[in-house]
């Protein structure tokens, strides 16, 4: 998850360069007085790439699926609920004296 | 010792017919997919209005891209799940079209504040 996570910070960074280069970009067509038709293709290129990265992220950082099937073998129940059923309380431990005043020691 | 198959806290089994398997299914981790759908979209959201703002889209062809991005992550999706659906979730819909309008809200929220950083400030 570390990796993935990585992965996705370094994406966003690179939109965030490829923001600042269209900032850039737009200063300078307003100095030349051209129309924004739209950002260089080095940005363009950025962005693609950018775009990769978060998406290997979007899939990679969230975790995996489980499986949702029943009787699959990862889906074993193996612990016994909390069923009264169960409990046992005819043992030894009534051989002890029970002294009905106990109080808490501090 | 038995393995209980009786009420078990853990696994919520849903319907009582034995031999339709499709019925029953372990609705703690059928959750637990859904929220890694939901995170995976909800962040491919922002991240697609985020770049529609830096090309500068204006218009109707922002939600194409919207649709795109969506398009892509279904199928980046179905993918992950080594395109057997049935044994991670119960429907088809589940992965095509949950969270698809709360990415909405996010794609658009993230297309205008990075349209208005980049082409108007």
């Amino acid at each position: 998850m570390g990796l993935g996570f990585t992965v996705g910070v370094i994406g966003v960074l690179i939109l965030g360069h490829a923001a600042y280069s269209t900032i850039q970009y737009r200063s300078l067509l307003k100095i030349t007085e051209e129309e924004f038709s739209g950002p260089p293709m080095e940005v363009v290129l950025e962005l693609l790439v950018g775009l990769l990265f978060c998406m290997w992220a979007a899939l990679t950082v969230p975790g995996k699926f489980l499986s949702v099937h029943p009787h699959s073998d990862e889906n074993r129940v193996v612990s016994l609920p909390e069923n009264v059923d169960f409990m046992i309380f005819n043992h030894r431990g009534r051989a002890f004296p029970s002294e009905v005043g106990l109080k808490l020691k501090h | 010792m038995a393995v209980g198959h009786g009420d078990s806290s853990s696994s919520d089994k849903k319907s009582t017919d034995a031999l339709n398997d499709l019925q029953t299914f372990n609705a703690e981790n059928l959750q637990s997919n859904m929220k890694v759908i939901y995170y995976s979209r909800t962040f491919l959201s922002i991240i697609g209005g985020v770049i529609a703002g830096i090309l500068g889209f204006k218009g109707l062809i922002g939600f194409v891209f919207y649709f795109l991005v969506m398009a892509i992550t279904s199928a980046a999706l179905t993918a992950k799940a080594k395109f057997s659906i049935h044994s991670y979730f119960d429907t088809w819909n589940r992965v095509l079209l949950d969270g698809f309008f709360g990415g909405l809200m996010s794609f658009v929220l993230f297309w205008t504040f990075a349209y208005d950083i980049v082409h108007i400030f």
